[in-house]
């Protein structure tokens, strides 16, 4: 539930407005999915989808593979936390088992810098899983386009699914399709309704401004206003993602494939300075205590805001489960909503989720396949149960217009079909420049002196050096 | 007798036929992985991706050039001292106290040395627990105390978490550096120090010139011990805090890990790999050539 | 072994209780009470229903085997427990054996190519298997070795070798060269001088090996982690990965402490079952190496 799924599922352009709500056409019919991606944009994406189609159209692997093979093992490696009564350690291999008895999924779950180490040290030593989770683009160290460019994934452009997706073009390297993804990830800031009213917040903030005063008032009556764990410095993504959307990709949504060219720079002003600057104006007001902050570990944060003790936490859909937990606060009311744009004109940071991948040194690649279908296929009793951990929004099948916590998304999802969405930003950089943007932030708050230039131009001189070789 | 043994008949030149397991293990997975670490240092290898150029020593360079080397070596080198001189300064005074006639002396033994039975895992998650901020051990603590518990953040804090993890290495090692302690103190001759008590030497005088000296090599190998543990420090950074805040728990491990595994660049982590390599071996025999030095002069 | 009889000899002429005497025991006392005081907290809560979130200060209130039972559970403690004692045994065996190996050599032979085999065997205790872990794994893959519960074993054995081999070319250093030089003249092979006269004398250098390396094999979840692929061949370090998102959370603590206590325990059991042995190993391996 952490740093690989934050760091995971974005997309490059801005989400389809068919994404969510207007799936239910473009997926009876896949031809009106890319009616529905004329809307949005460039032309590189175009070409990706065309391409995807056209394979698809052109071979499809073995649907009988499984059937036809004797026992099989298939293992996956997937990263995060087991739950209790885990869906992909313990609900996922039964279910499969039960529709092929002669197939068993062997799942490994590990945190997530364990994951991305066995991960590469699997695949030096070519013992790797099976089926692996990527994170689109170039997000993270598990991202897809860097394995993909390696050789190391399958394409997956025959696969049933693809009809389903009006827009895959953020896991579809070099025209194929490389990592199965099929919901979307949010980033916000979840509120709890009891502090809002008591601290006599009739409605979620719809401006910056609004927001500060909001943080102000909840702060007067003696609230803390936002809780967050930034000793695992990834959550710091989940609020600057949120600002960054509002107010870097609106003016200018290449600014990031700029970024690459050099025609943008993270030091440009207007940009990066004020992300940052308005991020810190949360520190500096005493809104979120770096103090304690520092010190807070991100599942502490979440029992913070679970217990009642604090307002606000920035944090992402997947792990909207706990942060509905009830805790010693009791069952109070919970809400969600993006940070406002200071212009009042907000977007959303929203993406699409990390995917699974196969890996193109496996034995099964058909028996794979079949396996991901099953389970993508929007009806079998795997995607119901996926659909029913609640950390994924699904965006066709079961589910998919009714989503378990739908009110709680419900501004997110307008936002994006009035296509008001944007990617979250690590996924277009090198893997590396959102660590130095972490520490050099978490300098600022912690009084090192560190100052917002300084963090802009450590920045800019990370992702060159990432970018040469 | 000396000359006799170079030509040894009994111990002749067939018997390096008894390295040949070892050599085989210690060759191919320990020397050639070091020895393809210099050729990567040399390359943009990233880690995954076999398509890779040499870049000679750019890699080098770069690693000089920007403050990460300095960093990191400096955390490396701040945390060492402070292992190395509180493990050998407690487990000593734990020691010379347990060498005392004491009751219950073997129950205090098993109290000090138990933190070294656990694994760095374990610890990780024990210690987290205990530096918690609000309801960890330490605040809790403060709290029944009277104090403000939830100020209480050695973790989130730039100037203490270092020393925060050094705590924890030294709670883990010093049992053990304290048990070789125990073991050269028990070697040591009581009736030399009757004889120093006779000739009106204090106990510290007693300590500092008969104890001291006859253990000086017990020393040695406990300072040397902790010297390379310290500079290998990894797992606490790993776990407990993720080289955060900002840098400040950065060690030279936990830096190459990163360029390696976040950065993907094997290449200038291997160049890293190569430097550190030279540091730590450096350092290793400096202090081996010092303290052989001082055990002969003591 | 000889600090031990002593004592013991001594154990019934205890220093007479003066103001300096009680200062010492109330120094050692408070210093142990600060030393064990978090594995007492965590043994506290480990023994607490798994709900019972009141401050783990409030020491052993309840008794309850029911946060064991769920680590018990969640761990698969039995098949993991097996796997570290497969891993950790067939590891310390095998170093045993081929690091007595190496040692009979380097210890016994006068000359500079065994002065520097000695040398280069030390160095490799300096270097972090962090730092090989990439070039490790494709020498794997080049010598097509699959991911099994072995390969992490290899690491293991490998790692240890530096260590082991120091041990054991300093105890044997100890050893006269008398006996040999007798059974060479009875016309002993190498091979059964070192296997009947030397192996055996090696014995508390063994002991203090099969200690010292067992331990760490023992707590190590570095290799584990990394070159096994299924589950079933988990070590109970790398199933305590699993509780990485717990560590924070007050909610998962009991079962997290029962959990710390469960891989923990079978050292605990050995150590308090064969302490002498245990610290006569560890300081032996320091003092004579």
């Amino acid at each position: 539930m952490k740093k690989k799924q934050l760091v995971s599922a974005l997309c490059a352009t801005v989400l389809s407005a068919s994404l969510l709500f207007g799936c239910g056409s473009a997926n009876s019919n896949p031809a009106d999915a890319s009616a529905a991606d004329s809307a949005e944009a460039a032309a590189v994406t175009q070409e990706d989808k065309a391409e995807v189609e056209m394979e698809a159209a052109a071979a499809s692997y073995d649907h009988e593979a499984i059937e036809n093979a004797g026992d099989i093992t298939i293992t996956m490696m997937v990263s995060g936390t087991a739950a209790e009564n885990d869906f992909e350690t313990e609900i996922l291999p039964e279910l499969v088992h039960e529709k092929w008895p002669n197939l068993t999924l062997e799942v490994t779950k590990l945190p997530d810098d364990n994951y991305y180490t066995s991960l590469k040290t699997k695949l030096a030593s070519g013992e790797c899983p099976d089926i692996i989770l990527t994170q689109p683009m170039y997000a993270g160290q598990n991202s897809c386009y860097a394995l993909a460019e390696a050789g190391y994934l399958t394409p997956l452009n025959d696969m049933d699914f693809v009809a389903k997706m009006p827009d895959l073009s953020a896991v579809t390297y070099d025209g194929q399709l490389v990592s199965a993804t099929n919901s979307v990830s949010i980033l916000g800031t979840y509120y709890n309704k009891d502090i809002f009213e008591k601290a006599g917040i009739t409605a979620v903030p719809a401006s910056w401004d609004e927001f500060i005063e909001d943080c102000e008032k909840i702060k007067a009556a003696g609230y803390t206003p936002i809780v967050m764990g930034d000793k695992d410095q990834y959550v710091l993504q989940f609020g600057l993602y949120q600002i960054a959307a509002n107010e870097i990709y609106p003016n200018n949504d290449k600014y990031d494939e700029q970024l690459r060219t050099g025609e943008t720079s993270f030091t440009d002003a207007g940009t990066w300075d004020t992300v940052l600057e308005m991020y810190n104006q949360l520190y500096e007001n005493g809104y979120i205590d770096a103090s304690q902050s520092l010190g807070y570990g991100a599942s502490q944060a979440i029992t913070d805001f679970v217990d009642g003790k604090a307002a606000m936490t920035f944090d992402g859909s997947f792990n909207a489960a706990a942060i509905l937990a009830e805790g010693e606060g009791g069952a109070f009311e919970r809400g969600y909503f993006p940070i406002p744009a200071k212009d009042g004109n907000t977007h959303t940071a929203t993406c699409l989720s990390a995917g699974y991948s196969i890996y193109s040194g496996s034995e099964y690649i058909d028996e794979c396949k079949e396996v991901i279908d099953y389970w993508f296929d929007g009806e079998s009793d795997v995607w119901n149960a996926y659909v029913d951990t609640g950390r994924f929004i699904v965006t066709y099948g079961n589910g998919s217009d009714n989503i378990p916590n739908a009110d709680l998304f419900a501004p997110f999802i307008s936002l994006l079909n009035e296509n008001k969405g944007y990617h979250w930003c690590n996924q277009a950089w090198p893997a590396g420049t959102e660590t130095t943007m972490e520490e050099l932030f978490s300098e600022m708050i912690g009084g090192q002196g560190t100052t917002v230039e300084d963090i802009t131009l450590g920045m800019q001189d990370k992702f060159e050096d990432l970018l040469e070789d | 007798m000396k000359k006799s043994k170079n030509i040894s008949l009994v111990f002749n030149n067939k018997m390096y036929l008894f390295l040949i397991p070892s050599m085989l293990f210690f060759l191919i997975l320990w020397v050639y992985p070091v020895l393809q670490l210099f050729y990567y240092s040399f390359t943009n290898f990233n880690g995954i991706n076999y398509n890779y150029d040499f870049v000679g020593l750019k890699n080098y360079v770069k690693i000089f050039e920007n403050g990460t080397l300095v960093n990191s070596v400096g955390n490396t080198l701040i945390y060492t001292v402070i292992v190395v001189v509180f493990s050998n300064v407690l487990g000593l005074a734990v020691a010379m106290a347990l060498n005392a006639k004491i009751f219950l002396k073997g129950f205090f033994r098993t109290c000090a040395y138990f933190p070294a039975l656990f694994s760095a895992i374990v610890v990780g998650f024990i210690w987290s627990y205990v530096y918690m901020p609000g309801s960890g051990m330490i605040a809790n603590l403060i709290e029944v105390f009277g104090g403000q518990g939830s100020a209480f953040n050695p973790l989130g804090n730039f100037h203490t978490a270092l020393f925060a993890i050094a705590i924890v290495e030294i709670w883990k090692s010093f049992g053990t550096t304290m048990i070789i302690y125990l073991a050269g103190l028990q070697t040591v001759d009581e009736s030399l120090l009757e004889a120093g008590r006779i000739d009106g030497c204090s106990e510290w005088q007693v300590m500092r010139f008969i104890k001291l000296p006859l253990i000086s090599s017990t020393v040695t190998i406990n300072v040397i011990l902790n010297v390379i543990a310290g500079l290998k420090a990894f797992d606490y950074s790993f776990i407990m805090t993720n080289g955060g805040p900002g840098k400040s728990t950065k060690t030279l491990m936990f830096q190459i890990y990163e360029i390696a595994f976040t950065d993907q660049k094997m290449g200038r982590a291997s160049a890293f790999s190569v430097v550190s390599f030279i540091v730590i071996i450096a350092i290793t025999a400096i202090m081996l050539f010092v303290m052989n030095k001082r055990e002969v002069e003591l | 072994m000889f600090g031990i009889k002593k004592e013991e000899r001594e154990a019934d002429t205890y220093l007479k209780l003066s103001g300096k005497v009680i200062l010492l025991y109330l120094a050692i006392v408070l210093f142990c009470i600060l030393v064990i005081a978090p594995l007492v907290i965590v043994f506290s809560s480990s023994l607490r229903h798994v709900a019972n979130q009141s401050s783990p200060l409030l020491l052993f209130r309840e008794f309850t085997v029911e946060s064991y039972i769920t680590a018990f559970k969640n761990m698969n403690y039995p098949m993991e427990l097996l796997n570290s004692l497969i891993t950790t045994g067939g590891s310390v065996l095998v170093v045993v054996v081929i690091a007595t190996m190496a040692a009979y050599p380097i210890g016994r032979i006068k000359s500079k190519l065994a002065r520097f085999l000695y040398v280069f065997f030390i160095s490799g205790l300096v270097i972090p298997s962090q730092m090989v872990i990439v070039p490790v794994a494709q020498t794997f893959s080049r010598l097509r070795i699959p991911n099994t519960r072995f390969t992490p074993m290899l690491m293991f054995i490998t790692c240890s070798l530096p260590f082991s081999v120091f041990l054991f070319t300093g105890f044997m250093k100890g050893i006269p060269v008398e006996i040999e030089e007798a059974a060479y003249i009875d016309g002993s092979s190498i091979f059964r001088r070192y296997s009947v006269i030397v192996f055996p004398l090696l014995k508390p250098a063994i002991i203090s090996t099969v200690i010292t390396q067992g331990l760490w094999i023992w707590n190590d979840y570095f290799y584990p982690m990394v070159f096994i692929s299924k589950k079933a061949q988990y070590s109970l370090p790398v199933g305590m990965l699993q509780f990485l998102g717990d560590k924070e959370n007050p909610a998962q603590w009991n079962v997290l402490f029962a959990a710390c206590v469960l891989c923990a325990l079978p050292l605990i059991i050995i150590f308090l079952l064969l302490q002498k042995q245990f610290v006569n190993g560890i300081a032996a391996g320091a003092v004579k190496g």
